[in-house]
């Protein structure tokens, strides 16, 4: 029971920062409960009035919004999927495999992390040209899944490092190759990481708007980002409908985390980082 | 560790070396060369079918149902040779689009854009010139002057106009008549009589200046009799920094000071929209998009803005409509423009709020239907240009600093101008 | 002669292994990512028309010294500097604290990581405009209002119109929007401590602080390193926070360097000088990666 009771000023301090947290939210959700409005309430609400639902569905109906909404699902779930693949295979060759150089292509990765890359568009755009995949959705994949590789390759690097060498070492001793290893050791035994960085993979993905209103020209493929900002563009100062919107964008990503936030990263196999 | 940073150095010094082995390969860059093969490749098109082109425009929702509806539908009616392809834009990094297009070889044929990027586009080589074209002149002589001006670049005409709007005096009738007016005063000077009615500390101005960017404080420069440039859009000097302009800022300034006008010039609240809903303010400056729900003309009333000395000018805003100068089918992109300024598309286009910029198209509208939209057009003769020049985004950075910097007292009206009229004379000397 | 033919051989069967781990990612990131970057560093010393995608002339280090007399880029350079130094150490203290918080806990702790990690996952765009309006100016905005009624304040602060409390803003806002990762990656190096190891510690009757400056601490030192890294690139790379909030009034005063380096390049279209910023940016990002791990390093010896 005194253990119990000694917790509290812990609940006291989470219950804070779940506060902090939250209040933004709260505050665009009541905001977006508000009907039409072109000043925010005063006084400034946190709780709704009433439970209107009004501007919800009058931005999903609108600019197509619900037709971008799941092109984006698509486009966002096959990026976050290949991303993780091809970024796990080269971490793990930079975290097991010994060849000559390794160090240096390495550091090529951590520094076009460093370098920003505003001025891009034009030279991808290029590119995409010369391969002839200008509105298409391959393309737009192929520059999601290059600007995705660097930072999740440095990642899991740093975790396939810290990852236990004797399970590798049984598999080796059985005749296995470098494949198998990865396959049926690292991946597995990986989850919870794969986990933690694909949601932030996929959060950045689906927010993306300059490369994909550039590589997209038919309005029927854009994706959600887009929507958004159609809708931003022609209801100015409409803060009930442009936080509604902008809320049904935040859902998939919020369901998506709590669905898989079980698989996330815990416990020991954390160990990786440490090696950072 | 030491082997680390090596490796770091090592990667930079490659990658400075193959910039440098770029240098002397510029003009055979893989990405340029094939770009122009595939200008190349692109297929005649075979006589039988129509000819396509490609509009980008960023009409609202609404809007774009009424081009689509009336003026597509007209155009196709009229040209079966012609199909246009009108994709809808994100007003927000349109820009961005439009020159990776252009670089690209991507670019669409007709453009409806802000009349303020016309001049940079233009400097940018991303726009044909119009004036050599068949019936440049008739359209020209028809259009108002305010507008035409926008198209300007190099005193040639890089597209023509295509809707104007401007910003007027939009008045709480429920404040008006709690300040003692039946209707919106004509003069600032009588609007000024209702002063001794207005109660700062409450946060109840007389009016609203709604930000110190050159939008929304230019109306009020020229109304009080300032100036920018000379008419032929040469020189600050002179203009920007003379006693009128020093006298009209300071007057703005002394507003702000004294509680006439409220916190929103310093982009504090009550804001404009929010200040003349909540009855913060008599009246505030802003473009017709504030009537874009019929209801709105219950509850507030527009007029010119008050004048003095018999001025009333406000900001000249609005989009162009331009061709880009990779267009493939400029005759057929050109034939799509000069429709765009015939009169039937101006008016069915008024219905959507889009304010003509031809006189003739003027004369037709019905304006009993949205009796807004006439105050408007009436601000709009006597509105003026924003300067037209490769870098007004430059001069609008000189401008609104200029005027926050002297609001906020951090510099005399005097010496703000006269340094932001020395840098813009600089810039309009190297255009 | 001999030796180093076979070191050569074993290096390319090495490759030949590797490679199909690394060919695909490897490609993608060079011809979208590191190809524009390279050719980003020869542009920064020209002169480029962005329209006709060429050079124009070869301008050598003329927008590298441009940029050293700008005093906007300054301000902006000054700004990310304050940005990184507030908001890492800030992510990085209040996170610890979250992730130790919710460690101690066994009821609830998944609400607490959903709630918490709530706004990493959230598009920058739309919570930096809710931010903008949650330190509107005047009474109507919700941090005055609350402020006021709590009586710690009697004005309303125009916070996104001077200087220092609208960088103190965009401060918050980073914080804010990093914590719940910190706290994740955090959470995950202390789930790895045995359990026992605490609750030994507690039965020596160690108090709470103390337990979280002898063992906590020192058990995470790696994972601070390696988030002090990130962290790092991800501040001076921020730049979605400054376009939506405060669009760098008033006045230029709290532009940040990528936001500055965006309208250089697209609002004025001066390619080179953003080129010239990006590599700083680049250069001084790597320099300040290595001084960190130097000293880390250092610290472990």
């Amino acid at each position: 029971m005194r253990r119990k009771l000694s917790k509290i000023p812990n609940y006291i301090g989470l219950a804070l920062f779940a506060l902090f947290a939250l209040i933004p939210f709260q505050y665009m959700l009541a905001t977006a409960m508000t009907p039409l409005s072109y000043s925010m309430p005063y006084p400034p609400i946190l709780v709704p009035e009433s439970l209107y639902f009004g501007n919800f569905v009058e931005a999903w109906n609108a600019n197509h919004f619900s037709q971008y909404f799941l092109n984006s699902l698509i486009v966002a779930a096959i990026a976050t999927v290949i991303i993780m693949l091809v970024s796990s295979a080269g971490a793990y060759a930079f975290a097991r495999m010994q060849f000559p150089g390794r160090e240096f292509v390495f550091y090529l990765y951590l520094f076009t992390m460093m370098v920003p890359t505003v001025t891009n568009l034009i030279p991808q755009f290029l590119l995409m040209k010369d391969l002839k995949l200008v509105d298409t959705y391959l393309g737009l994949l192929l520059i999601y899944i290059g600007i995705g590789v660097p930072s999740n390759t440095f990642f899991l690097r740093n975790f396939f490092l810290g990852l236990p060498k004797e399970l590798e070492e049984a598999v080796i001793i059985d005749g296995g190759n470098h494949w198998q290893i990865y396959w049926r050791i690292v991946l597995p035994l990986s989850k919870p990481a794969l986990g933690t960085f694909a949601i932030l993979a996929y959060s950045n993905v689906w927010d993306e708007f300059l490369i994909a209103l550039t590589m997209i020209k038919t309005p029927d493929k854009r994706t959600l980002p887009i929507a958004l900002r159609l809708f931003q563009g022609q209801n100015l100062n409409n803060w009930g409908l442009i936080f509604a919107a902008s809320l049904i964008a935040v859902l998939p990503i919020l369901i998506i985390y709590i669905v898989m936030q079980k698989k996330l990263i815990r416990g020991g196999a954390m160990d990786g980082m440490l090696k950072g | 560790m030491k082997e680390r940073l090596i490796a770091m150095l090592l990667a930079i010094v490659l990658a400075l070396s193959l910039a440098a082995c770029g240098s002397s390969t510029t003009g055979n860059e893989p990405a340029a060369q094939s770009t122009s093969q595939g200008a190349d490749q692109q297929p005649a098109t075979a006589t039988a079918d129509p000819v396509e082109i490609t509009f980008w425009h960023s009409y609202s929702e609404g809007e774009e149902k009424i081009f689509n509806d009336t003026v597509l539908t007209a155009f196709a009616a009229q040209h079966p040779e012609i199909k246009v392809n009108a994709i809808r834009m994100p007003y927000e990094g349109l820009d961005e689009q439009l020159i990776t297009a252009v670089s690209g070889d991507a670019a669409p044929d007709v453009i409806r854009m802000d009349l303020t990027w016309v001049s940079q586009m233009a400097k940018l080589g991303a726009l044909e010139c119009v004036n050599g074209y068949d019936g440049f002149d008739a359209i020209a002589a028809n259009a108002l002057e305010g507008s035409l001006n926008t198209t300007l670049y190099k005193g040639q005409n890089y597209g023509l106009p295509l809707n104007a709007n401007t910003t007027v005096a939009v008045y709480n009738n429920a404040v008006l008549a709690e300040y003692g007016f039946d209707a919106p005063p004509a003069t600032l000077d009588e609007l000024m009589g209702a002063l001794d009615k207005t109660d700062p500390a409450n946060d109840k101005y007389l009016f609203c200046v709604s930000g110190s960017y050159n939008w929304a404080m230019l109306p009020f420069i020229w109304t009080l009799g300032g100036t920018v440039t000379d008419p032929g859009y040469t020189t600050a000097s002179g203009y920007l920094n003379s006693a009128a302009t020093v006298n009209a800022l300071d007057t703005i300034v002394s507003w702000y000071n004294d509680g006439v006008i409220g916190p929103a010039i310093m982009g504090e609240q009550p804001d404009g929209w929010g200040g003349i809903e909540a009855g913060n303010y008599t009246m505030f400056v802003e473009g017709p998009w504030f009537f874009s729900s019929a209801d709105k003309l219950d509850t507030y009333t527009p007029a010119l803005v008050p004048s003095v000395d018999g001025r009333s000018i406000s900001i000249v805003g609005g989009e162009d409509i331009v061709m880009t100068s990779t267009s493939k089918n400029k005759e057929a992109a050109w034939t799509f423009m000069q429709f765009m300024l015939e009169d039937e598309q101006q008016v069915a286009m008024a219905g959507a709020g889009m304010i003509p910029v031809t006189a003739s198209a003027m004369a037709k509208i019905d304006t009993s239907a949205s009796p807004y939209v006439a105050v408007y057009m009436e601000q709009l003769k006597t509105a003026e240009a924003r300067i037209p020049c490769s870098s007004w985004p430059t001069i609008e950075t000189i401008l609104n600093t200029a005027f926050e910097s002297v609001l906020r007292g951090q510099a005399s009206s005097q010496d703000a101008l006269d340094n932001a009229a020395a840098q813009i004379d600089e810039l309009l000397a190297q255009e | 002669m001999a030796s180093s033919k076979r070191k050569f051989m074993i290096g390319c069967q090495q490759w030949l292994k590797a490679l199909p781990f690394l060919i695909f990612g490897f490609v993608l990131m060079a011809m979208f990512i590191l190809y524009p970057l390279i050719r980003n560093i020869y542009i920064s010393f020209t002169d480029f028309n962005v329209i006709k995608n060429e050079v124009t002339e070869f301008v050598g280090a003329k927008n590298y010294l441009d940029l050293l007399k700008d005093k906007n880029y300054l301000i902006a350079f000054r700004n990310t500097l304050l940005y990184a130094l507030v908001t890492v150490p800030g992510q990085m203290f209040f996170g610890l604290i979250l992730a130790s918080l919710v460690n101690s806990v066994r009821k609830g702790q998944t609400f607490f990581k959903v709630v918490c990690y709530l706004p990493v996952i959230t598009s920058w765009v739309v919570v930096s405009l809710v931010f903008k309006y949650l330190f509107m100016s005047g009474k109507g905005g919700l941090i005055n209002y609350a402020l006021m009624q709590l009586h710690l304040i009697r004005q309303p602060i125009a916070w996104l119109q001077s200087e220092w409390t609208a960088n103190v803003v965009l401060w918050l806002f980073g914080i804010w929007k990093g914590v719940g990762w910190v706290m994740i990656i955090y959470l995950a190096a202390l789930q790895g401590v045995p359990s026992e190891v605490y609750e030994a510690s507690e039965i020596d009757g160690a108090g709470a602080v103390r337990r979280f400056f002898s063992m906590t601490l020192p058990m995470v030192r790696n994972t601070t390193n390696y988030l002090l890294t990130v962290l790092t690139i991800g501040a001076f790379g921020a730049y979605i926070h400054v376009m939506m909030i405060t669009e760098g009034a008033p006045l230029g005063t709290t532009n940040e360097l990528m936001n500055y380096m965006y309208n250089t390049a697209f609002s004025t279209y001066n390619i080179g000088s953003a080129a010239a910023q990006a590599v700083l940016m680049g250069v001084i990002v790597l320099i300040l990666t290595m001084i960190q791990r130097r000293v880390s390093q250092d610290q472990m010896n």
